[in-house]
């Protein structure tokens, strides 16, 4: 049981989870469109640990190849690398995508005067 | 043990930042996030993803989303 | 020559830029985008077949001076074979579709210079991005470079959607990006998944990880992974439940620009389509998933369409309608069905950017889309109506034109396949589509002038008319000549089954 409680992989997964279940809840319901923005900051967020936690390998080290280092010991216990390249891409298309989002919403409120969703939208027929 | 602390102020983070009224406290929460999940990268030995996130997650997307709430409005009234 | 083979992404993207560079030079930006769009469909044609290893990096396998060094228990192991690198893999198929982007998107580019009074650097770059970011994707073999390039393709048709300026167009831009944000992240989510059960994101790795049970293809991994690409796919590619923001996203476009968003859409659908049946095809219900979605989506496009009065969004809705052949096509899953399935897929990239570049001239001429404000347009120009009357028939699959031969195809293969059924509702939605055109067609040239209609520009350029007639003519010869396009796909299927 304490084995499972304090397991950082499984525990890691779960905060992605959350993450994921929250934003998604927030980008669903929320009506202000800079929480509906924030709540897909969070999916995002949720999406990037779970790739990184995929890589973790418990009580390994840090894939940098230091000079003196034995190959097989460093293939054996480094964490896995890949997902960590991956990562890096989509911090950096999530960042642009909300910076994308973020403009539409503020030349929308210039237009309407308000944030909220559905009257933004429902002006439009 | 620590990651276990970081994990639960970041979803606090995230649930206390879609409950302000206040869109700029919401930002700031959302960087507060951020720096935790760049900490858990480190935890979850991805040092270079940690880097990326600690420079997008704390400061960039808040200052994006004050900026917005800047030039828009700071409240979420219905 | 496989070095050509990177240089079909890399053009676009450079040309984008330098675009962007050279803003409010109108006369170079226009010579430089007609060079860089006639230079986009000769591409693949001179290229060889081939793969392409990023960096260089082959697998081990084929690098035998390195794999010598390496202990047995890597070069004996799945490793040896696994691709380190991003892999492009150019073959006939990814040939007929890059020629036919390059020649859509030629076509929007050169309409759009005398459509628009004013050259604009951003709206070009956009143009040129998709086109690069939607070629990456056909070529790509690797799931997370695609992944990256759904994103970058999304972004840019957000971009000319705002550039059009048409009236709600950030509403609608607004709408497309808080969804594409929850399907994009979910699609990578899929992808991680999957990453974690193989530990590579090659997609030939993924099948021979599949087909050597080197990982238990049923475990809910793969389940949790299937189910999160498909929803990333059917996002992509407008299927329900994203067919209204779809179309209203090709009806908010100048009607050029939405000739070559719906070719962005049908090749993204067929690009992750493929994927989705590599890896996925052994799973018994992914057929039946994917024909169930397919006939959800005839029905809904044609029935939507049937009640609007924009005649933008009825053309919308009916390209969205179309791509549930393509569905029934990866569906049935037999060497005919997905050779008939992507046949379609060219037909329809060709047929719906003559309509909406055709449709377009009417936009053109009144600045209105509403089909109660319109009428009477045949007087205007009656040679532009006929062609365009043309199109909807090679849509609705008239003969002799493309959309008879595949779709023709597709019955015939769902009735080999033993599913009459669907041949039945294909015949029956097809007749559907031809009354939809026609009653646009009817409302738009034939009835009665509005008094208060006005024509705001007085001729259609010369060079939408080029276009139509080209894109007809192409219409006519694959029409006539079907195995042309059916002989490049068909090595393609027989290898992928």
């Amino acid at each position: 049981m304490m084995d499972i409680l304090f397991d950082t992989q499984l525990a890691s997964f779960f905060t992605s989870a959350a993450f994921i279940i929250i934003g998604l809840f927030a980008a669903i319901f929320l009506d202000n469109i800079i929480k509906k923005i924030i709540g897909i900051a969070f999916i995002e967020e949720g999406a990037n640990l779970f790739l990184v936690t995929l890589g973790y390998k418990p009580g390994g080290i840090v894939p940098i190849f230091l000079p003196g280092m034995n190959s097989e010991w460093f293939a054996a216990n480094s964490a896995y690398a890949l997902p960590h390249a991956l990562v890096l891409t989509s911090v950096v298309i999530g960042a642009s995508t909300l910076a994308v989002m973020l403009a539409i919403a503020m030349v929308l409120y210039k237009k309407h005067g308000t944030l909220s969703t559905s009257k933004i939208l429902g002006d439009e027929k | 043990m620590i990651e276990y602390v970081l994990m639960i102020i970041a979803i606090l983070g995230c649930i206390l930042a879609l409950m302000q009224r206040d869109l700029l406290k919401a930002a700031i929460l959302t960087g507060i996030n951020g720096v935790c999940v760049a900490f858990l990268f480190q935890f979850l030995l991805a040092p270079d993803v940690a880097l990326t996130q600690a420079i997008v997650g704390s400061a960039i997307v808040p200052v994006f989303l004050a900026l917005a709430a800047y030039k828009t409005q700071r409240t979420d009234d219905k | 020559m496989n070095e050509l083979i990177p240089l079909m992404v890399i053009i676009p993207i450079a040309c984008g830029l330098l675009l962007n560079l050279l803003h409010k030079k109108d006369r170079s930006i226009r010579i430089l985008a007609i060079f860089v769009a006639i230079v986009l469909p000769i591409i693949p044609l001179l290229s060889n077949f081939g793969l392409h290893y990023f960096g260089g990096h082959a697998p081990l396998i084929d690098n035998s001076t390195l794999l010598g060094t390496l202990p047995s228990f890597i070069s004996n192991s799945a490793l040896a074979i696994f691709h380190p690198a991003i892999t492009y893999s150019y073959q006939s198929l990814q040939k007929l579709f890059i020629f036919i982007l390059g020649i859509v998107a030629f076509f929007a580019i050169f309409t759009s210079f005398n459509e628009t009074k004013k050259v604009s650097g951003p709206y070009m770059f956009l143009m040129f991005m998709g086109t690069a970011a939607v070629t990456a994707l056909l070529l790509s073999d690797d799931i997370f470079h695609m992944y990256i390039f759904f994103e970058i393709a999304a972004l840019c048709q957000v971009g000319i959607i705002l550039v059009s300026s048409t009236k709600g167009n950030y509403e609608t831009a607004l709408k497309y990006m808080i969804l594409g944000s929850i399907g994009g992240p979910l699609l990578l989510l899929g992808i991680g998944f999957l990453l974690g059960a193989v530990g590579s994101v090659n997609i030939t790795d993924i099948v021979y990880a599949i087909k050597h049970n080197l990982v238990n293809p049923f475990s809910q991994t793969f389940l949790i992974g299937f189910g999160l690409i498909f929803f990333g796919w059917l996002y992509a590619s407008g299927l329900p439940p994203f067919h209204t923001i779809k179309s209203s996203i090709y009806s908010k476009a100048l009607p050029h620009s939405a000739a070559l968003l719906q070719s962005f859409t049908v090749i993204t659908f067929i690009a992750l389509g493929i994927v989705i049946f590599r890896i996925f095809s052994y799973l018994p219900f992914m057929k039946m998933v994917i024909l169930i979605f397919s006939l959800i989506t005839m029905i809904l496009g044609v029935t939507m369409a049937i009640i609007q009065t924009d005649f933008r969004r009825i053309i919308g809705f009916l390209a969205v309608g179309e791509l549930g052949y393509i569905g029934i096509g990866i569906g049935i899953g037999t060497t005919l069905s997905l050779t008939a399935g992507i046949f379609q897929a060219v037909n329809e990239i060709l047929t719906t950017a003559l309509l909406f570049i055709g449709f377009g001239t009417v936009f053109y001429l009144t600045k209105t889309s509403d089909m109660k404000k319109l009428g009477g347009l045949i007087a205007q120009n009656p040679k532009v109506a006929i062609m365009v009357l043309l199109g909807g028939f090679a849509m609705a699959g008239v003969p002799p034109f493309n959309g008879f031969q595949s779709k023709l195809m597709i019955v015939q293969s769902s009735l080999n396949a033993g599913f009459p059924e669907i041949a039945i509702i294909a015949v029956l939605i097809s007749i559907i589509t031809f009354m939809t055109f026609m009653k646009v067609f009817h409302s738009v040239y034939l009835k009665p002038k509005p008094q208060d209609l006005q024509v705001v520009n007085e001729s259609i350029p010369t060079s939408t008319i080029f276009s139509i007639v080209i894109l007809l003519i192409i219409c006519l010869i694959i029409g006539l000549f079907p195995q042309l396009v059916t002989d490049n796909i068909y090595p393609f299927v027989a290898r992928l089954i």
